[in-house]
């Protein structure tokens, strides 16, 4: 089978189509939540909330399967950002504190795999997701979480755009800003749960962080941002998911999904940074 | 000598060293950035060992590698230091990911890497850290002082010729050298807490530099060593044990910090840092 083939007609088969669907869902969440990021300036708190949704995400799969990781991550990541909230202090920088504490959470997942019967699959499965062997079950979920963070940012889309360019002027406004920040965190950590089961605990940060720096390299105004983010999340996670196949059915390599999807994520990062080096050199 | 004393050797070593070294990352606030460089050393490992070059090199390289594209980077409008290390961040992971699939007979195991493997630490290892050591304690020796004074008084520093340039590339090597050698202990994931958190726990309990110069290396050690029984005698991850034994020390000491000046908390300005 050759990668065009690949790239088309693999995709009759149930379990592609399922791949792809829930890639797309979680671009399109991801991307427009990514944007906000980028302008935020939000990337170390997102990868430290991967980290710390994770031991969430494992405690609530040993004590009730896939509906107990949604609501583990879910208390995991509130809990993550009251605790940073709270223990941050000005006599060590942010920085050193939420690096503390997210490691702290993410090493307490750890525990709680390794005191788990299944941990060697089980660790491998949560932390780099399981991309073609997504169950029918497993895409619902998805789709739903997706569909909730999606929801959680447009329902505060006025006042996370006020946030991201004015702070000042939001809380002057009347806009709480903290109500604003832990609306935002929630909904990263709905797409982090969401995508727990397609790409993993650790890939989730290309699928979150890379269209919205993206976007921001090639485009200008505020809708455009939106629309580039989502529409390149959508671009590498087709292109991604068909590598992923050739290189497991035809090559027989054992690669998780997850990473070659990060992988185009991050080329087509690549390939908008020369673009933008380029046009920049020919413009001046 | 049984695997887990050489373990308890290697484990003290490797966290006073992160505590020493922490001091420096977190009064120059660089976490963040130690942060990336934990992560990136994976690719770098593997693309060394597929190479069938030493492991430590490979990630040095890396290291190397993600100076250079960062300071590049961080040029761009909208794309700040913090974009383009999340961005690099989850390259590495994602190339280290499918090199390893890809290459399914190399003997770079992935759980070990992100979560460590201390206790299958060799006497290669320990070489390793203790050459890193020595490294850290000269370069201190001969450029403590112009480190420290840069670390008071940024612009003083300056003023007297300190170029702000080259304690930062210092900074940075040394950084590098104890994020290389940590990665047996805690691995790519939870190195920081090791680097950061004994560091950041010193801070709390002391405003003396030179107190915090050899606090944060004790308490380092002490998380390797208590983390290390924790795990043997529960059967737990060493590597998560250690780590989460800093972080225990970190909020140790932030409550005592609380507990005996309360009004020294958030919204106050700091007290500087002593010598």
């Amino acid at each position: 089978m050759n990668m065009i083939d690949a790239l088309t007609t693999a995709f009759q088969l149930p379990f592609m189509m399922r791949a792809l669907v829930v890639l797309l869902v979680l671009s399109l969440a991801a991307g427009f939540i990514g944007v906000f990021i980028n302008l935020r300036g939000l990337e170390f708190l997102t990868d430290g909330l991967t980290h710390a949704v994770f031991p969430g995400l494992a405690a609530g799969f040993i004590v009730g399967g896939k509906d107990g990781a949604l609501l583990g991550a879910i208390i995991a990541a509130t809990a993550a950002t009251l605790l940073l909230t709270w223990l941050s202090n000005r006599r060590v920088g942010n920085d050193a504190t939420t690096a503390i504490v997210f490691t702290a959470l993410f090493s307490v997942g750890v525990l709680i795999v390794s005191t788990s019967s299944q941990q060697t699959s089980g660790l491998e499965q949560l932390l780099f997701g399981h991309l073609l062997t997504v169950t029918e079950a497993e895409a619902l979920t998805t789709i739903g979480v997706s569909a909730l963070a999606l929801a959680v940012v447009l329902l505060t889309f006025r006042r996370q755009l006020f946030r991201s360019f004015d702070e000042e002027g939001s809380a002057a406004a009347g806009y709480r800003v903290l109500l604003t920040d832990v609306a935002l965190n929630v909904s990263i950590a709905l797409v982090v749960v969401a995508a727990s089961a397609a790409v993993g605990n650790l890939l989730v940060l290309a699928v979150l962080i890379v269209p919205g720096a993206l976007a921001r390299l090639v485009a200008v105004r505020m809708g455009y941002l939106f629309v580039t983010a989502i529409a390149v999340g959508m671009l590498a996670s087709w292109l991604g998911l068909a590598t992923s196949f050739t290189l497991s059915v035809d090559a027989g390599f054992n690669v998780p999904g997850g990473a070659t999807v990060a992988l185009f994520f991050v080329a087509t990062y690549v390939l908008a940074l020369l673009y933008r080096t380029v046009v920049k050199q020919v413009r001046t | 000598m049984s695997y887990f004393e050489r373990a308890l050797i290697v484990t003290i070593l490797i966290g006073s060293l992160a505590g020493l070294v922490g001091v420096l990352v977190v009064l120059r606030r660089r976490v963040l950035f130690t942060q990336a460089l934990t992560h990136v050393t994976f690719p770098g490992a593997v693309i060394a060992t597929v190479l069938g070059a030493s492991m430590q090199l490979g990630a040095v390289l890396a290291c190397l590698a993600l100076v250079l594209i960062l300071s590049l980077l961080g040029q761009l409008r909208g794309q700040g230091s913090q974009a383009a290390s999340g961005v690099l961040l989850t390259a590495g992971f994602a190339l280290g990911v499918v090199l390893q699939a890809l290459n399914p007979t190399i003997p770079v195991q992935i759980d070990s890497y992100l979560f460590g493997s201390i206790l299958a630490s060799t006497w290669a290892d320990a070489a390793y850290v203790v050459a890193g050591f020595a490294l850290v304690l000269l370069a201190l020796l001969i450029w403590g002082k112009q480190v420290l004074f840069f670390l008071f008084d940024h612009p003083g520093a300056m003023a007297a010729g300190i170029s702000s340039f080259w304690v930062d590339a210092l900074l940075l090597i040394l950084a590098t050298i104890t994020v290389v050698v940590s990665i047996p202990a805690a691995g790519a994931i939870l190195a920081i807490a090791l680097i950061a958190a004994p560091a950041a726990a010193a801070r709390h309990l002391t405003d003396r530099f030179f107190v915090m110069m050899w606090l944060a290396p004790v308490i380092g050690a002490c998380s390797g060593v208590l983390g290390l029984v924790v795990s043997r005698s529960f059967g737990l991850s060493a590597g998560a044990s250690i780590a989460l034994m800093a972080a225990i020390f970190f909020v140790l000491a932030w409550g005592w910090a609380q507990l005996r000046s309360p009004k020294a908390s958030a919204k106050t300005t700091p007290t500087a840092v002593r010598a």
